[in-house]
């Protein structure tokens, strides 16, 4: 017997898992395939008419959000059901969360990342990367008890399972006695839009010129008069003056707007790689010799605290 | 936590022209017994073999043809034989040529080569014959089992600025050999722990280095003849600094310069990449360069202590082969040969030793012998302390040479010199006044045309380095602003030629040490320098560094 444990998220299968079934049918030697879906739902039905095996819906209201307390008790509860030889999931977020506490809860060996099975059946071994995949093991799992094995996401195709007749869906109701340890909070959401330079039509970058921290809020109100996005030069970012998101150069962004200010900022190379292709560029430094002033259309050799503040003044006189 | 091992027979830590010279010879005698394979590994940190490597280079072709006599059919990239010869002694404005070409710096017979270039051929080379070339992955440790060494630690990947682990977080992985054939280079951070926790340097003279800072350009038609090869002494060195420049005329009218630098000066203001925008501001150097465009830029330190200095190069399970033993002729300027022979003889050894099933230290002392045999000693044994004889100066230096070769290195006296660090003066004992913030002694200011800053050569270096990573310069920064700005005026700003050291200053703060370490082009040369040796380089995460294409 193989268990495959399959994942969904509100009812919605996750694909992977198909792949998952793919690397039990290569690795069963006509064995009988069962599989496993915590929380059950939609996914399960859709299993159970694909005819893949088996479908066990494990179900308890505390499967409804992941956690892996709860999920580690779940499908070691199917585990125990139906006794199998390999224990196959698909190496998603949520197995690299669960397998090695669930392996070491079994005391079970875990191969993890797998990407091809060699042969099939009891003797049947597992491929997997090292090296940043420079090398690839082929592992055999030792012991009697069952093996759990995981699989990358992609190395097996999904549309090579072997399907059959619709089955039915069998609902096992599994046991929590433990209250989970993880108190599990609203689903992640997308952290916002990194600020992409690349899309700015005006910016104004400062750089060491600027000296200190509070006194980027000169070039931030020159910004808000201009409507133009802030940037900055890599000194700048490594002080975490600014977010790393608005360093532009060869370690940050290549920017190409329409107008590019830029306030104290020498022009060593590693920035003009990232700005040179803006169409006009500004230049403000105390320094007559900064390269910056080679590829500047404009330059002004002066104290950036006297004119930036005067230019501001200017954009938001109204007109 | 438990990491992933790997069992291998011989592991070679350094793709370079040692380590990949060890990996190709056993790949032969493996071949030659037939049977059993061996299973041999090479680490190497760069992400592409050969992209660390920088030198000259002028190639002694002695070791190349023993390693593989059809180089020429298997497309060796010699670049050009040698043709022209020119030593010159520089004045600050003259160029002074030297009658006729003192027998070291003879070139003739030798090749031309780009060390990049020529490393990626033989890392293609081993990899026809089987060996597993580990590129991007560093040897970060040494493990040891009591005073046998049983393998090597890469290091670990996917680790945050302050060592958290980021969810592309890889564990370093421990590589058990029965033989590890360090060859971790110039100052390797493996030998290194090696020299800390066996003693290897013991009963033997201090190692000596100097930095080696090149340029690489492209420069108008009808500049040079290719082939040409100069080489000069004096400016803009003083008396008391030891080194010398090279011009190397390649094809395609690239030509590859340079100026070496014993790291054994007294100035603490002195900066060598200040000596190397002033020695190329010298007219035999303008002549070439005007309207050239430079290409590629570097910095290496380099071994040149020579024979006495050489420590223990056969340990239980280990044996050190090229740079990183110091196996360099600093007279003739060469140490690649030396660097391949060694390692072909470290290999030999290491075979025969894991076929009689015994690779204890006194089974690997066939290295000894095999060394003591062959060419590196008959080479290296007669100008021992010629490096040494610097340290007293120029004039010194040059008539010890010329002694060494003329008696061929006998009846001179071993010369002892006390590790190059601890040779730089206090400002107050050099200058005899306190500086507050001094200046690189004599700088120009460049010109972006044929002279640069720091920063901007740093950038045609093409070193790049994951930027949200741990700082790979572990300083003791303590001792910053407290102990060494007032002694020495913080002289890591100056020798790094990377600009990695930066001293902030901000009013109401003591001066802070910034460390730019994305910026570090793998030269060791703070390592090696630094007064207090409170700097240790350790491999920053694998694949990173410079991208040393053509140099």
């Amino acid at each position: 017997m193989i268990l495959v444990v399959a994942e969904q998220r509100g009812g919605a299968l996750n694909r992977a898992s198909w792949e998952a079934i793919v690397c039990a049918q290569q690795a069963a030697a006509g064995e009988p395939i069962a599989i496993a879906v915590p929380g059950g739902g939609e996914a399960a039905r859709l299993l159970a008419e694909s005819g893949v095996g088996d479908v066990l819906s494990l179900e308890h209201e505390a499967l409804a959000a992941y956690s892996p307390d709860v999920q580690v008790a779940a499908v070691a509860q199917a585990i125990a059901l139906t006794t199998p030889r390999l224990v196959v999931m698909a190496h998603t977020y949520q197995a690299r969360d669960y397998a090695p506490m669930l392996a070491a809860r079994l005391r079970a060996p875990l191969v993890a990342d797998v990407i091809g099975v060699k042969g099939s059946g009891p003797s049947a071994t597992f491929l997997r990367p090292m090296f940043q995949g420079k090398l690839v093991a082929e592992v055999s799992p030792q012991g009697t008890g069952p093996a759990i094995v995981s699989c990358q996401i992609g190395a097996f195709r999904a549309d090579a399972v072997v399907k059959g007749a619709p089955g039915a869906v069998r609902v096992v109701p599994v046991a929590i006695d433990a209250p989970s340890r993880q108190t599990v909070e609203a689903p992640f959401q997308e952290a916002r839009q990194a600020v992409d330079l690349g899309q700015a039509e005006r910016i104004v970058a400062v750089g060491r010129g600027i000296k200190a921290q509070d006194q980027i809020a000169v070039a931030e109100k020159l910004a808000a008069a201009m409507g133009a996005e802030m940037a900055a030069s890599r000194p700048i970012c490594d002080n975490g003056w600014l977010p790393m998101d608005r360093q532009v150069g060869s370690s940050g962004q290549t920017v190409a707007p329409k107008l590019y200010v830029a306030l104290g900022i020498s022009g060593a190379i590693q920035h003009l790689v990232g700005m040179k292709g803006s169409r006009t560029i500004v230049a403000i430094n105390k320094d007559a010799d900064a390269p910056i002033f080679e590829v500047a259309d404009y330059g002004i050799v002066g104290d950036l605290f006297e004119i930036v503040p005067a230019l501001t003044a200017e954009l938001e006189k109204p007109r | 936590m438990t990491r992933e091992t790997l069992e291998v027979d011989v592991l070679i830590v350094g793709g370079g022209p040692a380590g990949l010279s060890a990996a190709i010879r056993l790949s032969q005698l493996v071949k030659a017994r037939g049977g059993e394979p061996l299973s041999i590994a090479v680490l190497e940190k760069a992400r592409e073999a050969g992209a660390h490597l920088l030198s000259g280079a002028v190639l002694d072709l002695s070791a190349l043809k023993d390693l593989l006599p059809d180089y020429e059919a298997l497309g060796a990239p010699l670049l050009a034989p040698v043709g022209r010869e020119r030593v010159y002694f520089l004045t600050e404005h003259r160029a002074l040529r030297a009658p006729v070409i003192p027998p070291p710096l003879a070139n003739h017979g030798n090749a031309l080569i780009s060390l990049n270039q020529f490393g990626r051929w033989l890392a293609a080379q081993a990899e026809a014959g089987g060996i597993d070339l580990f590129t991007g992955f560093a040897g970060q440790e040494v493990l040891l089992d009591g005073s046998r060494v049983i393998g090597v630690r890469t290091g670990d990947r996917g680790r945050g600025k302050h060592g958290e682990s980021k969810p592309t977080f890889e564990a370093g992985v421990d590589i058990h050999a029965k033989v590890t054939i360090f060859c971790d280079g110039v100052r390797g951070n493996l030998t290194k722990q090696l020299h800390r926790r066996l003693a290897i340097g013991a009963g033997r003279e201090p190692e000596q280095y100097a930095i080696g800072i090149k340029e690489l350009w492209e420069v108008p038609a009808g500049r040079i003849e290719t082939g040409t090869v100069m080489h000069t002494l004096g400016h803009p060195l003083r008396h008391e600094e030891f080194g010398g420049g090279f011009i190397y005329a390649l094809p395609d009218r690239m030509v590859s310069l340079g100026l070496v630098i014993g790291l054994d000066y007294h100035d603490p203001v002195f900066d060598p990449h200040v000596a190397f925008n002033r020695f190329k501001r010298h007219p035999l150097l303008t002549r070439l360069l005007d309207g050239g465009r430079l290409v590629r830029y570097g910095a290496k330190a380099l071994p040149e202590g020579g024979w006495n200095t050489v420590p223990r190069t056969h340990l239980d399970g280990a044996l050190i082969a090229g740079d990183a033993a110091g196996f360099v002729n600093s007279v003739r300027l060469k140490g690649i040969h030396l660097a391949m022979r060694t390692g072909m003889l470290a290999a030999e050894t290491a075979f025969e030793a894991i076929a009689a099933g015994d690779t204890s230290a006194a089974a690997l002392a066939a290295y000894q012998t095999r060394v003591d045999a062959s060419a590196v000693r008959r080479e290296l044994e007669p100008v021992r302390s010629v490096h040494q004889a610097f340290g007293h100066g120029l004039v010194p230096g040059l008539l010890y040479a010329g002694a060494a070769m003329v008696t061929r290195g006998r009846w001179l006296p071993d010369l002892q010199q006390a590790p190059g660090h601890r040779r730089m003066r206090t400002l107050r004992w050099y200058y005899g006044i306190e500086m507050a913030s001094p200046a690189a002694s004599r700088a120009v200011p460049p010109d972006r045309l044929l002279t640069f800053d720091k920063l901007t050569n740093v950038h045609f270096s093409g070193t790049a380095h994951d930027e949200d990573q741990p700082v790979h310069l572990l300083v003791h920064t303590e001792v910053c602003s407290s102990i060494c700005g007032p002694e020495y005026g913080h002289p890591c700003t100056r020798f790094c030629p990377a600009n990695v050291y930066e001293i902030i200053r901000e009013t109401g703060a003591a001066p802070r040490l910034q460390i730019n370490a994305s910026n570090c082009v793998h030269c060791k040369t703070c390592d090696i320098m630094d007064p207090y040796g409170v700097i240790t380089w350790v491999p920053p995460e694998g694949g990173g560094g410079p991208q040393y294409t053509g140099m």
